[in-house]
């Protein structure tokens, strides 16, 4: 076998590791501006999902997207819109956060002009277990939260608790969804996600 | 050709060297993820083992896993780039997956006993057959367990409403790991009952 210096074999970890970061670099920062295209697309998506429009081809999405919202003025790092909904009436956009049962989770809320109201959610997660967690972002559980109320029959504030079947306790219909079946981590983390909804 | 067919069945990764398992229970509740966490290990281990392959005669023995991890993950790297940028719905699906293909066994397994003692067109259809070797269980697994777990398959709904209706349910367990590792030890006892000893 042949034999390698101490040198040798110094050298070549060396050239190999910085050729490798040079060219992985440079392809990251080429790739750059795809990729956060991409993010402001989805998030555009996502609001549009949850403001009631369905099918918006990919590539309008931005400029409806601008047509419709805006930002509300003076939140600026709140991320809160005032867009038009599907239905024709105004609403606004409300972003949530929170944690999953592997990362976080996050998703916008639309809310009616006077702030009581859900029109509509959509969820997102970044690596929950697909068919378990990741089925937040399925529109059978999205769409259980429209209509819901954020006040309870006493006029507090409650939010939309996501509790599971036969521990509703005496929480109104109006204030709460069912939680996912064998995503018990994921759905406690919608539910606390979903307490800091409020208009600013 | 035909001896590159060894992966596909008589020395497939995950089958009959239970390689590469623990992706195999992760990306398998539904039939996308595993077709395009499939795809890239295909592509990772393939262009892995032709570099390895390419630079075998330089690398010094006792620092060859140290090489060979730089190039796996010189490739994962890219890949999970490639599909933020391009293939941005599906490289969130499969998240932190794609950079766990670093410590697939089967890459490593295959550098190290293929293409470190093989020239660079062997070493490359290695590569690509051990890909379709254990993508081919992810898919058969993924499969049985989208349709009897969620009862769609690729996310359309297949098995019809009114079944649901007359009280059919999806197997719950189906979507939870343990099942996928159930799943495999079948597919091991099929394959071995039917291979001569």
């Amino acid at each position: 076998m042949r034999k390698f210096s101490n040198t040798y074999i110094y050298v070549y970890v060396s050239a190999l590791v910085l050729l490798i970061s040079v060219v992985l670099a440079s392809v990251s920062i080429g790739l750059r501006p795809k990729r956060d295209a991409n993010v402001t697309r989805e998030k555009y998506q996502q609001i549009l999902k949850a403001a009631g429009y369905k099918d918006i081809s990919k590539k309008n999405v931005v400029s409806f997207f601008q047509e419709i919202a805006e930002p509300e003025m003076g939140n600026e790092p709140s991320e809160q819109y005032r867009i038009r909904c599907a239905d024709g009436n105004s609403g606004i956009v409300v972003r949530v956060n929170g944690k999953g049962l592997w990362g976080p989770i996050w998703g916008y809320v639309v809310l009616s002009e006077d702030g009581t109201t859900i029109k509509g959610v959509s969820f997102a997660h970044k690596s929950e277990t697909p068919g378990l967690g990741a089925k937040i972002t399925d529109d059978e559980f999205s769409n259980a939260f429209i209509g819901k109320k954020l006040y309870n029959q006493n006029g507090a504030f409650t939010s939309v608790r996501v509790i599971k079947k036969g521990q509703e306790g005496d929480i109104r219909e109006e204030n709460r969804v069912d939680a996912i079946s064998g995503a018990t981590i994921t759905s406690r983390g919608v539910d606390e996600m979903m307490r800091g909804v409020k208009r600013d | 050709m035909k001896k590159y067919l060894g992966p596909l069945s008589k020395d497939n990764p995950i089958l009959v060297q239970t390689l590469g398992v623990c992706s195999a229970l992760a990306v398998t509740a539904q039939l996308k993820p595993a077709v395009v966490m499939a795809l890239s290990v295909t592509v990772v281990c393939a262009f892995s083992n032709l570099i390895i392959s390419l630079i075998r005669n330089t690398i010094p023995p006792r620092i060859r896993i140290i090489v060979q991890l730089l190039i796996v993950s010189f490739w994962v790297v890219l890949v999970d780039l490639l599909l933020q940028a391009y293939f941005y719905e599906i490289s969130k699906l499969l998240s932190v997956f794609v950079g766990l293909i670093i410590t697939n066994c089967i890459i490593m397994g295959r550098l190290e006993a293929f293409a470190l003692s093989h020239k660079p067109w062997p070493s490359f259809m290695d590569g690509v057959m051990n890909g379709v070797g254990y993508g081919l269980v992810l898919v058969v697994v993924a499969f049985f367990r989208e349709l009897l777990g969620s009862g769609t398959l690729w996310n359309h709904q297949v098995i019809p409403k009114a079944l649901y209706q007359i009280g059919y349910l999806n197997n719950g367990l189906m979507i939870l790991p343990p099942m996928a590792l159930i799943l495999v030890g079948v597919m091991i006892w099929i394959r071995g009952s039917r291979v001569d000893r």
